[in-house]
């Protein structure tokens, strides 16, 4: 194990140092990540339908599965997060199992009717899983499956969500999109199409939306972390990226971050899918600084709302030490959108900077969710605890914009008196090398070779804060926060003022210099602003001599011309690019390309 | 041989009483959203349809999928309850024997169903109003059209007139006169318009509930409403129902409202909550044999019971359910 330890800390010591490996020795490494994964849980004996698969999957005590299997559905739960785990303990294990627990699997498709769901990675996971289902079962009549429907019925049901999930997805962008917490809820249904599905344009189709995810994961992703503006994520890993389950695909896939044993890595180390290498690279290569730009779409608006899914748009610039990403700001996501943050690899866990108006509302949720208005807060809090905290680390807000231009990023408020907080929020983690304010009113801070500039608007406030002990990954979504345990915590920068702003300047050591230069051109940028009810703008020359005039809410002017969010392609970049409408994407490094044609359902390179 | 007529004729009288008294006692239906707060993929209670003869009081029977966020149902009248639907989040769920087995009609695109309206005429004409608009299928739901687009909280088919249909939207009241096919607003044109039910005798008179907005009355089949305040304290309201036998008595709840009754079909309320644990209420029905026995589903506690219309209320079991509709039928 230590040997195996050592092998994979050489390999993300390599990726660390820019070293990009050959495709023969990426495959040799991956498949121990692989093998590390596995290892976790072909070894377990709890009736986990992970420890299932991996038994099957190695016939590591094949009747030890059986008898796990067999147990585990008993009482089976979960929903759509039951149905992918079986179909995957089931597939790897078909030809090996007893036939009593052959019809134990058989038996719990026909009565335990898992929940549907409500939300995008629900559908996908459900819809996948009951095609693969489907494929296995087939020819039987409604009778056997729980949803009273027959095999083909259900099977040509399926099939149809996910050729519609993927032209949407191709065509207008992903709901969820860029999810470091949900990442894995669309990969693992894809590989498990791309291994087992018996339909040849479906295993074609699972393989290249795994390539897609992956690319559009690879393409914002540095040291293991996922650079955004998100459409969702929990507390705490907006503030302690690593614990993203994002960064254990990460490692397992792009071989950065740490090793993981997580169980939501499973199924695709056990899968036979393989990323491309060129894909790889693409996550990799940040031997040069480059922006991306994506277009992706607002989770479906049911009410309140001229426009089912209108466009988001995300600017990010990443380079070998940091990622400055945002989203354009307002309601794009309920809950747990991350509308901006710059992520360094220095200063782990709180590797992320980051600002928020930390609003929440019932008129927000009921955009999206079809529940009962008045009951509506109480029901999300349910399993989204930090929903209406004030002190909160996550959620979106109409009072929220930004305007970006590569590593220089302003963010204004003009915040409706009486909502339901009248603070904006700053995170400033302890971990960092150096914070301090400067006379000029910039707030300076180095982590490692990233320096970030953050000149408020408006007069501020510090507040030391600190999580309970315990808050580990384990209480994601209810995380709480205490801010009277000395002496060292993370700082909150707060704000109470209703119209409001700040301008982010991101260098690093290798784009200015030494830290003392940085904090010198900074006090030579002092941002104009003002600050009124309903006029709310600021003029701001950065460091690197761009004019960026930004009002809200959506009034951006770079160099004097206005800047259109609405002609940002569906990718575009140095890695990755395609149209809005176009089912193509094309992937591209050093000279190679690799495009994913999906209404052709062809992959050329 | 005639003592043993007699006899004979004897035992198949009380059978024939004793049979009558069963099939006399309705059924009562209610749909279960979910127990306590609901998170998607943990153990929840079970949820989905429940039913009972009042004279189980306490005790309910489960039918059907358990774990589907049943948001409404509905039941073909006079069939013994052997058409049935439960409107939910994976769709809608239909039985055509009694709930021995039951199928999902409706497909990947239909999502979010709130509400299920059956045309009393013929049993092949389904209503549903969803997250996303009004489906109709003239097939019992193995096949359907989208009719309207929106999202909708309540439908129902006229009682008199089966081409007419109303629905409760978020951006008002509107109707449809030719079987659903096409939809204009009505007079009530407040947004968020959450329930809408239609006086048992006269076909023209109307009463809407809504969301911040209270309840309003039309006299004339949606063309003009009057906003009824005689009363009311509350803003909120989900669920309106007529006592069938005599329309003068009318009950209403929502949030935080308890049940207001009025006494003068609508015109005047007055809030009568002795015995709920929670106030939030959202669906209401009246007993059709019995009609001092009213129902009551609450967001959160349960079903509850009057049995003096409405003055008294006592919780008769699935502790900690939100209830979303209740139907009694015979």
């Amino acid at each position: 194990m230590m040997k195996l330890l050592s092998i994979l800390c050489v390999g993300a010591a390599a990726v660390c140092f820019g070293q990009i490996q050959d495709p023969e020795t990426y495959l040799r490494e991956y498949t121990e990540r692989a093998a590390h994964i596995v290892a976790a849980f072909d070894t377990s004996t709890s009736a986990s339908y992970y420890t299932i698969a991996a038994r099957y999957a190695t016939r590591n005590n094949v009747r030890l599965a059986d008898s796990l299997f067999v147990e585990a559905l008993r009482e089976p739960r979960g929903d759509m997060f039951w149905m992918f785990p079986v179909m995957g303990a089931y597939l790897h294990g078909k030809d090996k199992m007893s036939e009593e627990t052959r019809a134990a699997v058989r038996n719990a498709w026909k009565t335990y009717t898992p929940y549907r769901g409500d939300t995008e990675n629900h559908w996908c996971m459900y819809y996948a899983s009951l095609f693969l289902a489907a494929e296995q079962w087939p020819g039987l009549p409604g009778s056997e499956w729980y949803n009273g429907k027959s095999s083909d019925e259900n099977r040509i049901e399926a099939k149809e969500y996910l050729i519609e999930w993927i032209r949407i997805t191709t065509t207008i962008g992903q709901g969820e999109f860029d999810s470091p917490d949900y990442l894995p809820e669309y990969v693992i249904p894809m590989v498990l199409l791309a291994q087992f599905a018996q339909d040849a344009d479906m295993r074609t189709r699972g393989r290249m939306m795994a390539d897609y995810l992956l690319a559009d994961f690879a393409v914002d992703h540095l040291e293991g972390q996922y650079i955004g503006g998100f459409s969702r994520i929990y507390q705490p890993a907006v503030y302690k990226p690593l614990l993203s389950q994002a960064s254990a695909f990460a490692w397992l896939y792009f071989g950065t971050g740490k090793p993981t044993q997580s169980g939501w890595a499973l199924l695709p180390a056990l899968s036979s899918y393989r990323l491309p290498h060129i894909i790889y690279r693409v996550a990799v290569d940040r031997s040069k600084p480059y922006v991306h730009k994506e277009r992706k779409r607002v989770r479906n608006i049911i009410r309140l709302g001229s426009e089912k899914n209108p466009p988001v748009y995300k600017y990010s610039f990443i380079t070998k030490d940091y990622g400055l990403s945002s989203l354009q700001g307002g309601i794009l996501q309920p809950i747990q959108q991350h509308t901006w943050s710059v992520r360094f690899t220095s200063g782990e866990p709180y590797t992320t900077i980051f600002g928020l108006h930390p609003y929440w509302s019932a008129l927000e949720l009921i955009m999206f969710f079809p529940e009962e208005e008045r009951m509506m807060i109480s029901d999300v809090v349910a399993s989204k605890g930090t929903y209406n905290n004030p002190d909160k680390w996550t959620g979106s807000s109409p009072f929220e914009r930004t305007f970006q231009h590569k590593n220089t990023l302003i963010v204004l408020y003009d915040i409706e008196p009486g909502t339901t907080t009248e603070h904006i929020d700053g995170f400033f983690p302890m971990t960092l090398d150096h914070r301090s304010v400067d006379p000029s009113g910039w707030i300076v801070c180095r982590a490692g070779d990233t320096y970030v500039g953050w000149y408020p608007l408006q007069e501020y406030e510090w507040i030391a804060e600190y999580e309970k002990p315990g808050q580990t990954k384990n209480t994601i979504g209810r995380p709480e926060m205490e801010t009277d345990r000395p002496p060292m915590g993370n700082w909150r920068l707060r704000s109470h003022k209703l119209q409001n702003g700040y301008v982010v300047e991101v260098r690093s050591k290798a784009e200015i210099g030494a830290f003392n230069e940085f904090t010198a051109k900074l006090r030579a940028h002092i941002p104009k602003a003002t600050l009124k009810p309903g006029t709310v703008s600021v003029e701001y020359r950065t460091i690197d001599g761009a004019l960026m005039r930004f009002s809200f809410p959506d009034g951006r002017v770079l160099n004097g011309k206005r800047v259109d969010l609405k002609r940002t392609r569906l990718f575009e970049g140095p890695f990755l690019n395609a149209e809005v409408g176009s089912e193509r994407l094309t992937i591209t490094h050093g000279g190679e390309r690799r495009v994913l044609d999906f209404k052709a359902l062809r992959v050329t390179e | 041989m005639v003592i043993r007529s007699v006899i004979i004729a004897g035992l198949l009288t009380c059978l024939m009483v004793s049979l009558y008294g069963q099939t006399d006692e309705p059924t009562v239906y209610v749909s279960v959203f979910s127990t306590k707060l609901f998170v998607v993929g943990a153990a929840n209670p079970q949820t989905g349809m429940f039913f009972q003869k009042p004279s189980e009081d306490t005790v309910w029977h489960h039918t059907g999928a358990k774990n589907i966020r049943a948001n409404a149902l509905a039941v073909f009248p006079g069939v013994n309850g052997r058409i049935r639907y439960t409107a939910s989040g994976n769709g809608l769920h239909r039985t055509r024997d009694g709930g021995r087995s039951w199928k999902i009609t409706t497909g990947w695109r239909i999502t979010e169903i709130w509400a299920v309206a059956l045309d009393r005429t013929d049993s092949m004409n389904v209503f549903i109003g969803t997250a996303y608009g009004i489906y109709k299928s003239t097939d019992m739901g193995d096949t359907w059209k989208q009719v309207f687009t929106g999202f909708v909280s309540c439908v129902i088919v006229d009682r008199f007139d089966p081409s007419i249909l109303y629905a409760a939207t978020e951006i008002g009241l509107y109707k449809s006169t030719d079987r659903g096919e096409t939809w204009k607003r009505t007079g009530l044109s407040i947004d968020r318009t959450r329930t809408v039910t239609q006086h048992p005798k006269d076909p023209l008179t109307l009463l809407a509930g809504t969301e911040n907005h209270g309840i309003y009355a039309s006299s004339n089949g949606g063309k003009t409403w009057e906003k009824r305040e005689a009363g009311i304290d509350h803003a909120t309201f989900y669920t309106i129902a007529y006592d069938p036998r005599d329309p003068s008595i009318v009950y209403a709840g929502g949030y935080a409202t308890g049940v207001y009754r009025s006494t003068d079909g609508g015109t005047s309320w007055k809030r009568t909550c002795q015995g709920f644990e929670i106030e939030h209420i959202h669906s209401i029905a009246v007993d059709p044999v019995h009609p001092n026995r009213v129902y009551a589903g609450t967001m959160g506690a349960g079903v509850y019971r009057s049995d003096d219309k409405g003055e008294t209320w006592r919780a008769v079991g699935l502790p900690g359910a939100q209830v979303g509709r209740i139907v009694i039928e015979r």
